[in-house]
């Protein structure tokens, strides 16, 4: 794991000096430097160990674990990272799965990332044949087409190093979290009343439990004041302010959930 | 030379750099495809649409130094295409391959493809013309530009107001007839929603 890394460095620092584009170094040394902070989804304990104590041990970075549901990691009040391995995106058998994934982070965030991740060797294992199939490439070709990032990683801690830098951009574009990641007491249960509308992200919740002080200023907020609030878009804000205002029919409550309200 | 300028592309057609002319890339690409040659694209090496075009990065051009990422950001800073770049990756040019990575798609903010050779780049691009074709078209062909169909709100609204402490199905059903909106349940004075639930869930309501 450490040839990845090693083999690397000389280029990078060739590439500082070549590019016109602002580079990671070029940050005030006097302002202080305010942490990352990347939410991770708690089913990634199991599948990506190594990712989060990467990302805390290598990286520095704060890991807070926390049940996503949508999206494996959050690392911007905007942007969802998906860790897919290669074999998921090379066997049409996941389709359905996968598409459905990423249609429901779209509706929650502004941006995705994918990160397509070399599955790993077993041990005994020799390398694992890749065969590049017609339609990898046209997963490719839809991602790309429908504006979502790709990054291709080769292990594991490489997907961490790849999410500092995605979480570092983000802070460096005014996006980055900002809010602490912890709640308890009062503020626990503001954050699941908030997760319950629909659409709405991890964070867009958790910022609407930290910039309001209650449900009532969330519920007489005008839309522009929303979207400050929650770092979302109008668009977004406008939903959430629909919502708020929606008109209940019992009517149209489903038959079943109805009954067991009653 | 950095051709910015638009280039119109005919429907159904792939312009490809002259230089390609011959390549393994250009052979197995016309049949599936028309392609046409053209001189002076400057960076480029294939327009696939008005608006999209493709940057190819052979394993050459990553051992031999950075001139590749010159050419890179000159084509960023002079064009507002959305510029896809294909890169061969293999067990040579591998280690190269983050540090340009992170160069492409996180500072530059383009496209980044890998493939091992000329032949896997032809299967893509083949893909990708096809999308942009398909697109063009009609939107339903690609599974995340979809529209999603709009669903009822009340099963929502009905598990949000749930959330509120002291609140289960029953209550929460009784409150939302009674006032109709999250909003308005907001805005309820403890005395109405006394009328509706006990005193002490309407205390917690409230305080919420």
């Amino acid at each position: 794991k450490d040839t990845c890394r090693s083999t690397s460095l000389p280029f990078c620092s060739a590439s500082t000096n070549v590019s016109s584009a602002p580079a990671l170094s070029s940050r005030d040394p006097l302002e202080k430097k305010p942490s990352l902070c990347v939410l991770v989804d708690s089913r990634e304990i199991s599948s990506g160990a190594e990712v989060i104590s990467s990302l805390k041990a290598v990286h520095g970075v704060k890991v807070q674990v926390c049940s996503l549901g949508t999206s494996d990691y959050v690392v911007s009040n905007r942007m969802a990272v998906e860790r897919k391995f290669l074999s998921e995106l090379l066997n049409s058998v996941n389709r359905n799965k996968i598409t459905q994934r990423i249609q429901r982070l779209q509706s929650m965030f502004e941006r995705i990332c994918v990160i397509v991740e070399k599955d790993r060797i077993k041990p005994g294992e020799t390398t694992r044949f890749f065969q590049r199939t017609q339609y990898y490439d046209s997963m490719l070709s839809a991602l790309v087409q429908a504006g979502i990032r790709i990054l291709f990683s080769s292990c594991q801690e490489e997907t961490a190093g790849l999410l500092k830098d995605l979480a570092l951009v983000e802070q460096r574009k005014d996006a980055g979290i900002r809010v602490p990641t912890e709640v308890e007491g009062h503020k626990r249960e503001m954050l699941n009343f908030y997760l319950s509308i629909p659409n709405l992200s991890y964070l867009a919740a958790l910022n609407l439990c930290h910039r309001f002080d209650s449900v009532r200023e969330v519920a007489n907020s005008s839309v522009p004041a929303i979207a400050a609030g929650a770092q979302v878009s109008p668009q977004k804000a406008e939903e959430i302010y629909r919502y708020l205002r929606y008109g209940f029919e019992a009517q149209l409550l489903p038959g079943d959930l109805c009954a067991k309200g009653r | 030379p950095v051709t910015a300028g638009s280039i119109v592309v005919p429907y159904g057609h792939v312009i490809g750099n002259e230089k390609w002319r011959g390549s393994e890339i250009a052979q197995r690409l016309q049949g599936k495809i028309r392609l046409i040659f053209e001189d002076g694209l400057g960076l480029v090496d294939f327009h696939l649409s008005n608006r999209t075009c493709i940057l190819y990065i052979s394993e050459t051009d990553l051992v031999a130094g950075d001139e590749f990422k010159r050419r890179l950001v000159r084509f960023r800073n002079a064009s507002s295409h959305g510029g896809i770049v294909i890169i061969e990756k293999t067990q040579i040019s591998g280690q190269y391959f983050l540090a340009v990575q992170k160069l492409v798609v996180l500072e530059l903010g383009m496209v980044l493809l890998p493939v091992a050779n000329q032949g896997e780049a032809s299967q893509l691009i083949t893909q990708l013309v096809s999308f942009v074709r398909e697109q063009s078209k009609d939107h339903n062909s690609n599974p995340f530009l979809r529209k999603r169909c709009s669903q009822l709100v009340e099963p929502s609204v009905f598990r949000t107001v749930q959330q509120i402490p002291g609140v289960g199905k029953t209550k929460a059903l009784l409150l939302l007839q009674q006032f109709g909106s999250i909003h308005r349940l907001c805005n309820a004075s403890v005395k109405e929603l006394e009328l509706v639930v006990g005193q002490t869930v309407a205390q917690q309501i409230y305080a919420f």
